[in-house]
């Protein structure tokens, strides 16, 4: 079948405009795109740079987007795109900084965000000991985690990457996760300080893309979200967040409901006078079209008695 | 110029425990690799790692099962001292955060692999080689050992019959640079991509025993090359992990009856029963995974069924896989003894790049990643020791000089028509046709033909693309020559053995013959070309 | 058609604009609202799962006793609902924990039968399209407007949209604005992050956000945009003026409720919206609104 391949360019030693180049392609039914890019690059122009490694959907390498959707070539069969129509778009993937032409930046990207997370366990005990005795249970989350090949789908999907590309990201967070729930990691409260800080856990909007993303349903947004609670129950050291979480657990618990001018406030800090005086202009377009929920007058729901008795057994959990 | 007490070249799972185990020695060691370790050939590997640990099993009679596969080509004492440290190289990985599979009393889970008799196999489900490199990965990290990724080795620089270090092209820099080390450790992986399909990634090309054979050093056993039985032959090959053997699949006929007894069957013996069916009629052989059942499909063998999904649009739950036999892993490689020291002094090898004589003719399915820790371990502790002894050697520049006058020969010009992937193709379909799994005298000598043919067309093209910088068509040309060189090297050993042993199969000679065949078969480069000669097992 | 309602915390708090409106629009369509008044936050997804998974069982076994269905007005109330009930209905012992320690005290017990719906998806999947139509007093006609979702309404995909039948719930804020006359400027952020979650940990980049998504839309022509989540409309509308300091370019883009969008087109005026409490001034919108009367 022939196909036409519209492939992103860039030459770092000419003048590094993007631009694109068109192959047109006679390939076998089954051939996958990087057969497409192999092919186009023996035979056609040896210019074009792509990574490929595995070939066969184990390593990640190949990762790029393929009619804007960002996948692995290696997996992505032609025939399922020429279904549609005779090309098919290539381009690096989003929020990334670009090398040469579908050759893109891993380390920027992802290597050198994981290196941050403190990713190694510091062993305890010998080989000569024998094996931690650890059920599986404990072990089998953690495969299911390490079955992650570092694709960056998920960073690419990421909707917080593109406003602040200094952001850990999904990709970093899920194997900072690996280690904060390894039962044979004695750092966990060291790790969740590192994990809290900016740009860290905190700075994810939880929007769920990262799981839509991930192409072996690792969930990494829900791993975040499991590292969140776990410094909730631990005790959540960047300051601001601890304020913002604590007013709100606080309202909650004792009115069943969110005092929104109080969580305002309390996040601010009560003696926050910079941080409060920042709020006013905002306070005060609010309060003039009564918009502005007055804070610590907040009614008690009924019920607030049981909510705060589900808040006083699940604070029990703390560890 | 960089300088380091060792070089390991190769992030895949020996390397990173070879410079992990020379750091932690004390030596300056720095790791070069032409992809980013969690991108080598290491991820693939699935089925797990042995380690003699439950209460019926031994170091003896591990040695034993080892020696078995071998078929009589081991050297006794290697498979031993192997034999007797696994455990504790597995213990290791497991301290270091490898997250196995556990019993009922939390202890590494163990299960039946291929012909080990006892069950011996750790695993972390069907994904033992992708995390078990992750773990290393993060060790490596962890000692802080300097990484140069993406840089692609050359040459090595030889002085007289010592290794100086080694050359190498930085693909995001362009530049092309020196790496002195007082010992160098080749860590490369094997060289299967030369046939296809085959199991191997695509820079699986043999670069390391290419290189070292070049430079002087011996090359061992290379006609002893592993066909995994359990492959799906379309597209790249997508190898289905044997262990499923083990946990109920079976082999059927186009009429989905077993047709094979196929458990506790060493690999060879099984990929040759899997082609003579396949010859005698039973048509289109094929891998029944349904009768594991579904649940225990999806919980143990989660990467298999996303394979097969994903490169062969197979639903394991609901049909069978098509396999063929296909050329996974060499046995043979740089010739080694058991510090990984090479023939070059200098320079070690270790992991799939290096024979010592472990794997004889055969590897016992589930040796590989041990003998990547524990001899990874070994060989970066005695490249640590060796290079505290050494002296330092000069690099004279000329050698850089001389290297960029290389490359710069092989660039511009027209290759009319010709390419190197073409060339591959047919090289890749030349050796398992011909220097397959079942070999013959008179295809061998036709294949020696071909690849001389191919290597004549190989010297006549050229590289078009003049950039330095990420220039895989530059790279992968001169993986191209690793894999011409190793396949003729392959072949003349295949030719010489005149004898059935292991994985060399010889419808000629279908006996083994120990009384001319029990040694090794050595490759040297004498004048530039290969002599071969045989050295006797030990043991 | 009668639902539990679940007007949540904001939509009488920081956004109260939204709860009447809300009641207004279901009265005039005929969708009969009993309030659930003794339930409490959902969480938001700033409490921890294990305090708002019982809290919203809670929620859920009481709707149960009701017999009825639940309806929300706020995406991050249905996304955390939707994405409780998830766990609760998926996973018997984990219900039956919840049930034993923290239920069964208040002698409730949640079977795992309850339904969340958002007013948007209430209106396409229960109240239907055709009579939706047949209840439009005044087409939006030349109204331009961007639809911006909110996360918690579209992922994630186990969740919100289980089957290939759902996942129409990520076009329905589309599609409405379609159906109700006005002109979809479609936007590249509609299913994007608005920044609200990160507003204490990271204001810089949920302005930014804020600042980007309203941006796009004004850029590409929209008159306003419509959301039925108050808490984006939080950090769309009420920190559009310090999104527009951040980023040194005015926005000025008018935000309206779901509620409103709809009740504009059954008739209603605008003052019966309250569409005078925004931050960003609603008169263009109004005005527009008004000539086509």
């Amino acid at each position: 079948m022939e196909v036409t391949f519209k492939v992103y360019r860039k030459d770092p030693e000419k003048d590094g405009k993007p631009g694109r180049s068109n192959y047109t392609v006679e390939l076998p039914e089954d051939a996958t795109v990087l057969d497409g890019l192999l092919k186009i690059r023996d035979e056609m122009d040896g210019t074009l740079a792509f990574r490929a490694s595995c070939l066969r959907g184990y390593c990640g390498e190949c990762m790029m987007r393929v009619n804007n959707s960002a996948r692995l070539t290696c997996t992505a069969k032609v025939s399922a795109y020429t279904k549609k129509g005779p090309e098919i778009s290539l381009d690096p993937p989003r929020n990334v900084p670009v090398v040469k032409d579908l050759v893109f930046d891993w380390d920027a990207f992802m290597w050198n965000k994981i290196k941050t997370v403190k990713p190694w366990l510091e062993p305890t005990g010998e080989a000569s000991d024998g094996e931690n005795l650890i059920p599986d249970a404990a072990m089998k989350d953690l495969r299911k985690v390490m079955s992650c090949y570092y694709c960056g789908m998920c960073d690419e999907g990421c909707t917080v990457l593109p406003v602040d590309f200094n952001f850990l990201g999904p990709a970093a967070l899920t194997k900072a996760y690996r280690f904060v729930f390894d039962p044979r990691a004695k750092d966990t409260r060291e790790r969740l300080k590192i994990l809290e800080q900016p740009k860290g856990i905190w700075d994810c909007v939880h929007c769920f893309e990262a799981d839509e993303h991930c192409p072996r349903g690792i969930e990494p947004t829900k791993r975040i979200l499991a590292i969140r609670d776990k410094a909730y129950k631990v005790g959540i050291t960047n300051e601001k967040v601890a304020r913002h979480h604590a007013s709100f657990a606080a309202s909650v618990k004792e009115s069943g409901w969110l005092d929104e001018g109080r969580l305002a406030l309390e996040s601010e800090g009560l003696t926050n006078i910079k941080g409060l005086m920042k709020l006013l202009p905002t306070a005060a377009k609010a309060l003039l079209r009564g918009k502005a929920p007055i804070p610590y007058l907040h009614a008690k729901r009924p019920g607030a008695d049981k909510i705060k008795k589900i808040f006083e057994k699940g604070e029990g959990e703390k560890k | 110029m960089q300088e380091f007490d060792v070089l390991v070249v190769g992030g895949g799972a020996s390397g990173l425990r070879a410079a992990i185990a020379a750091k932690h020695a004390g030596a300056s060691v720095a790791l070069i690799t032409k992809v980013h370790p969690l991108r080598t050939n290491t991820a693939i590997a699935q089925g797990g790692l042995n380690a003699p640990l439950s209460k019926d099993d031994s170091p003896e009679i591990f040695a034993e099962d080892t020696l078995l596969a071998g078929d009589g080509l081991c050297d006794r004492n290697i498979a031993r001292t192997f034999a007797q440290e696994a455990s504790e190289d597995v213990i290791w990985l497991e301290r270091m955060g490898v997250p196995f599979n556990r019993n009922k009393d939390g202890r590494l889970d163990l299960r039946p692999f291929g012909s080990n008799s006892r069950r011996r196999t750790c695993y972390t489900d069907d994904r033992t080689g992708h995390i078990v490199l992750q773990v290393l990965h993060e060790q490596f990290q962890r000692h802080q050992i300097p990484s140069f990724e993406e840089w692609f080795v050359t040459s090595l620089a030889v002085d007289g019959d010592s290794c100086l270090g080694v050359i190498a092209l930085g693909l995001r820099s362009g530049r092309l640079d020196a790496f002195t080390a007082r010992a160098i450790i080749l860590a490369t992986g094997g060289f299967t991509r030369m046939y296809l399909p085959s199991t191997a990634s695509i820079g699986t090309t043999g670069d390391g025993q290419s290189l070292a054979h070049k430079a002087g050093a011996r090359l061992m056993d290379m006609e002893m090359i592993q066909f995994h039985p359990t492959v799906f032959p379309k597209g790249q090959g997508l190898l289905i992990t044997e262990s499923v053997l083990g946990e109920g699949a079976e082999i059927v006929n186009d009429k989905g009856e077993a047709i094979l007894a196929s458990k506790a069957v060493p690999r060879h013996t099984l990929s040759v029963s899997l082609h003579e069916a396949m010859q005698n009629g039973s048509g289109a052989v094929a891998l029944d995974l349904k009768r594991i059942g579904n649940e225990k499909l999806m919980s143990c063998f989660p990467q298999t069924a996303e394979s097969a999904r994903t490169v062969a649009g197979i639903d394991i739950t609901k049909e069978s896989v098509p396999i063929m036999p296909l050329a996974h892993r060499p046995m043979g490689g740089i010739e080694t003894n058991l510090a990984g020291e090479t023939t070059l002094r200098g320079l070690f090898a270790v992991g799939e790049c290096a024979c010592n004589g472990l794997n004889g003719a055969g590897r016992l399915a589930g040796n590989t990643l041990t003998e990547a820790v524990t001899f990874g371990r070994k060989v970066g502790e005695a490249a640590a020791r060796y290079a505290k002894g050494a002296a330092k050697r000069n690099f004279p520049a000329g050698k850089l000089t001389d290297e960029e006058k290389r490359l710069a020969s092989i660039s511009g010009g027209d290759s009319s028509g010709d390419s190197p992937g073409k060339i591959h193709s047919e090289l890749g379909k030349l050796m398992n046709e011909r220097v397959g799994l079942v070999r013959d005298g008179a295809a061998l000598k036709e294949a020696l033909e071909r690849i001389q043919g191919l290597k004549e067309r190989y010297r006549k093209i050229r590289v078009r693309n003049p950039s330095r910088i990420y220039n895989y068509e530059l790279t992968s040309y001169l993986e191209l020559e690793s894999m011409l060189n190793l396949a003729e090297i392959v072949t003349l050993a295949a030719q010489a053995r005149t004898e059935s042993r292991g994985a060399h199969r010889r419808a000629d000679f279908p006996e083994r013959d120990d009384r001319n065949w029990r040694s090794h078969t050595l490759v040297s480069l004498v004048q530039g070309t290969p002599k071969l000669n045989q050295k006797p097992v030990t043991g | 058609m009668k639902y539990a309602f679940y007007p949540g915390c904001v939509s009488r708090g920081g956004c109260p604009e939204l709860y009447p409106s809300a009641v207004k629009v279901s009265a005039k369509l005929g969708i009969e609202l009993e309030e659930m008044k003794d339930v409490a936050c959902t969480g938001a997804g700033v409490l921890p799962q294990h305090i708002s998974d019982p809290i919203n069982a809670r929620t859920f076994a009481k709707a149960e006793q009701l017999g009825l269905p639940i309806m929300t007005i706020c995406s991050t109330c249905q996304g955390v609902f939707a994405q409780a009930n998830y766990r609760l209905k998926n996973d018997s012992e984990y219900r039956e924990k919840i049930n034993r320690e923290y239920l069964a005290e208040e002698g409730l017990k949640y079977k795992g039968t309850t339904e969340v719906k958002h007013l948007l998806w209430v209106l396409f999947e229960d109240y239907g399209v055709d009579k939706l139509k047949s209840m439009i007093r005044r087409p939006l006609n030349g109204l331009k407007v961007s639809p911006f979702y909110g996360c918690f309404i579209r992922r994630p995909p186990e969740a919100i949209t289980p089957t290939k039948e759902l996942s129409r719930r990520k076009n329905y804020l589309d599609e409405l604005i379609e159906i109700l006359g006005a002109e979809l400027t479609d936007i590249s952020g509609k299913g994007k992050c608005c920044g609200f979650p990160i507003l204490t940990a990271n204001e810089e980049n949920s302005l930014a956000m804020a600042g980007k998504h309203t941006g796009e839309a004004k850029e590409k022509g929209a008159d306003c945009m419509v959301t039925p989540c108050p808490l984006c409309h939080l950090n769309l509308d009420g920190n559009q003026p310090r999104a527009e300091a951040q980023k040194g370019e005015k926005i000025g883009l008018p935000i309206l409720h779901l509620p409103q969008f709809l009740g504009l087109a059954l008739g209603f005026d605008p003052d019966e919206m309250n569409l005078k409490r925004h931050i960003v001034s609603t008169r263009t919108v109004e005005a527009k609104v008004e000539m086509l009367t």
